[in-house]
């Protein structure tokens, strides 16, 4: 698939950024920076995160609207075909314009593109739609992706990728349920094809799909642990075979489960630490918590509150010996602060959010539970 | 793309040197592995749970343990906080002070949530301010205001606002303005009035370089508190006019601020809310008819033409700079 935005201009962006931390380290000097960007020149209009924001609520609302403009000249019949033309006429003039400001504007995933390219993959979808009424659901999915699939070859874009992602395993899961034996297979088969895709993500080296081989890594590891948990395994069963009991059965290979259930979280973060992997050492954390969880769910012998001050008190201990040991790098870890806040204004905004409701003129908000210390944690 | 195929291609273009290339290839392998924000992440959840897991033992046994040992402790604990955060501050300046003490911020935060905790425990069980309940907010937010200028922390000066817009009646907090009762008019007019006051105060804290990074905090809360209220105002009001003006002026004191901060959000604010003052006015002027004829076409129009100005909003503005978050 041909991509759309300028692959040199992609490139040179990742050579930039990766020469801006060597400069930071003092690797390059300022002058063989300034060469660089000479050098590696780079054109896309990329404005913050705001602006952004703001692009993408108004493209959207010049998209929702163009489709009510083109329907007043379509929807005389008001029949389904009628519906169809004017759904493929629009998605046609959102991908020429979608085209038209990459190539025009250097737009690159800047809000604009993102809302036009949404906009016409779900009008280049609907018809079909339309088209296969009453079509078993595994049929909608396939369509979905052969929209999706390409828009995501094309545009490298992180919400068709993750959809895309999502309906795969929808469909993998509805396929499954057809067969009997099928039902009993279902966590493995969603395993194994997470495992794939994340082996097959993995192989990627074209950095035009960084962020998204990033996103889709997540989301495979996140859909293989949870394959594998015991909670998910059980209450899934439970609820499949629709038994309306008070507490789910113990399920089959049980054993199997629990060892998932275990290992996993424990594999994510040792491969995290030793490859410097910050997405399988944040997931591993994640799922770690998660299998907890799990244990506490159907094992449990303490009180709720006994379990938050026992968890709480590891996870201190825990962090406040690392952070001590960590003093001096160690073992290829440091403690160090790479990035700055971003958002240091917003965080104090956050404050106002979550700490700073000052007791109410009716004095319901006093109350002995209101022992706030810990929301302070939430933003520093 | 790997490091390597990056360097080879930087020494093709001639910009490095074949010695800084081993350089850059060794730190890039020996670099260590930054687990900073992880670890704060994990040690800030431990105090959450911890917390709160203390705080429900508490409230289960507030028999057996009793009301003014609770008191103590709470009052042991902000008395010692702010006394932490004393002893490591430095002399006040009109210009941004950052504490040489990592941890200080986040006392001084604690400091106020247990301050806060303290005073609704007292009301709550001795009634200690009756029903003077204007004083009860007011203290805090006074001790707020002091600490907010005096540490310079800005999660305790948007504390104080909070604590001030209550005082009035008000909720401030971005996500929560809308719980604020405004079919009550006099409310309304106090959001206004005081949104505005504060957008002024920020904007004068900027000018005359009294803590001017403050200025973000003043002119979000506020802004977003006046904006909202002019909005409603507009809506439901009869002086239509007045919130005309007012919203009007106020989004196009935050557009044509983007030229001096460095802050988008300001810009994507004031856009917004324009926005739809503007449409508003410009439909309830036309009547219904026209406006449903019309309207298809002029959102369309007007939608692209923000994105036009989004994306040339540089040019508009005449900024120069490049750097902007």
């Amino acid at each position: 698939m041909k991509k759309a935005y300028n692959e040199t201009w992609v490139e040179n962006l990742y050579i930039l950024r990766k020469a801006s931390k060597w400069l930071e380290k003092g690797l390059l000097s300022t002058a063989q920076m300034d060469e660089l960007k000479i050098s590696f020149p780079e054109q896309f209009y990329r404005p913050g995160i705001f602006v952004k924001i703001g692009l993408f609520f108004f493209g959207t609302i010049a998209c929702s609207f163009f489709v009510g403009f083109a329907s007043i000249f379509f929807l005389e019949g008001g029949s389904g075909q009628s519906f169809s033309v004017l759904s493929i006429i629009c998605s046609a003039s959102f991908f020429f314009f979608l085209e038209y400001v990459i190539k025009n504007r250097n737009l690159f995933h800047s809000g604009v593109d993102n809302a036009l390219l949404y906009a016409a993959a779900s009008c280049a979808v609907a018809p079909l739609f339309l088209l296969f009424e009453d079509a078993p659901l595994s049929v909608y999915l396939i369509i979905s992706l052969l929209v999706l699939i390409p828009a995501t070859l094309r545009y490298a874009d992180l919400l068709a990728a993750a959809v895309s992602f999502f309906l795969l395993f929808t469909l993998l899961a509805n396929l499954m349920m057809k067969f009997p034996l099928g039902k009993a297979l279902l966590p493995f088969s969603l395993m194994i094809l997470a495992a794939l895709v994340y082996f097959w993500v993995k192989r990627n080296k074209d950095v035009y799909y960084l962020d998204c081989q990033k996103v889709l890594e997540v989301l495979s590891l996140v859909t293989f642990y949870l394959g594998g948990n015991y909670f998910v395994v059980r209450e899934g069963n439970a609820s499949l075979n629709a038994l309306n009991l008070r507490v789910s059965p113990q399920i089959a290979f049980s054993s199997i489960f629990y060892t998932f259930t275990t290992l996993i979280p424990i594999l994510y973060i040792t491969f995290g630490f030793k490859k410097h992997n910050r997405i399988l050492l944040i997931i591993g954390m994640l799922t770690l918590a998660f299998s907890i969880y799990t244990y506490r769910h159907y094992f449990s012998p303490l009180t709720v509150s006994q379990e938050l001050i026992f968890v709480g008190v590891m996870l201190i201990v825990v962090a406040a010996a690392a952070i001590r040991y960590l003093h001096v790098p160690k073992h290829g870890l440091s403690d160090e602060k790479e990035e700055e806040r971003q958002f240091a204004n917003l965080e104090a905004i956050l404050v106002a959010q979550s700490l700073g409701q000052t007791p109410q003129e009716n004095g319901i908000e006093f109350g002995g539970g209101n022992f706030g210390g810990g929301g302070a944690g939430e933003v520093y | 793309m790997t490091i390597q195929t990056i360097l080879q291609k930087l020494v093709e273009n001639g910009i490095i040197s074949g010695r800084q290339t081993t350089l850059i290839a060794d730190y890039e392998l020996k670099k260590p592995f930054s687990i900073h924000w992880e670890l704060r992440s994990v040690l800030y959840i431990g105090i959450l749970l911890f917390s709160a897991g203390t705080g429900i033992i508490i409230y289960e046994n507030i028999d057996t343990i009793g009301h003014q040992a609770i008191i103590a402790i709470i009052a042991t604990l902000t008395v010692a906080c702010f006394f932490y955060v004393s002893k490591h501050s430095l002399p006040y300046s009109h210009d941004e002070v950052k504490s040489p003490v990592k941890l200080a911020d986040f006392v001084l935060l604690l400091g106020c949530t247990t301050f806060l905790a303290l005073e609704g425990y007292l009301q709550f069980q001795y009634n200690v301010f009756g029903t003077r309940y204007g004083l009860a907010i007011i203290i805090p937010t006074i001790v707020f205001f002091f600490c907010a200028y005096r540490f310079d922390h800005k999660g305790a000066l948007s504390m104080a606002i909070t604590g001030l817009a209550s005082w009035l009646g008000l909720t401030i907090a971005p996500m929560s303005i809308f719980e604020n009762d405004f079919t009550e008019g006099r409310l309304l007019v106090t959001a206004v009035i005081l949104g505005s006051m504060l957008v002024g105060f920020g904007w004068v804290s900027e000018v005359k370089k009294v803590k001017k990074h403050f200025a973000f905090t003043y002119m979000f809360l506020g802004g977003n508190l006046s904006c909202i209220a002019s909005l409603i105002g507009l809506f439901s009001q009869d002086l239509k006019i007045v919130y005309f003006v007012i919203g009007l002026g106020l989004t196009c004191f935050f557009v044509l601020r983007a030229r001096h901060q460095q802050s988008l959000i300001f810009l994507l604010m004031g856009v917004i809310y324009g926005y739809i003052i503007i449409t508003y006015s410009l439909f309830t002027l036309l009547g219904d008819e026209a406006a449903f004829l019309l309207s298809s076409v002029y959102f369309m129009a007007s939608s692209v033409g923000v994105i036009i100005f989004l994306l040339k909003f540089k040019k508009f503005l005449g900024i120069k700079n490049e750097k902007s978050i």
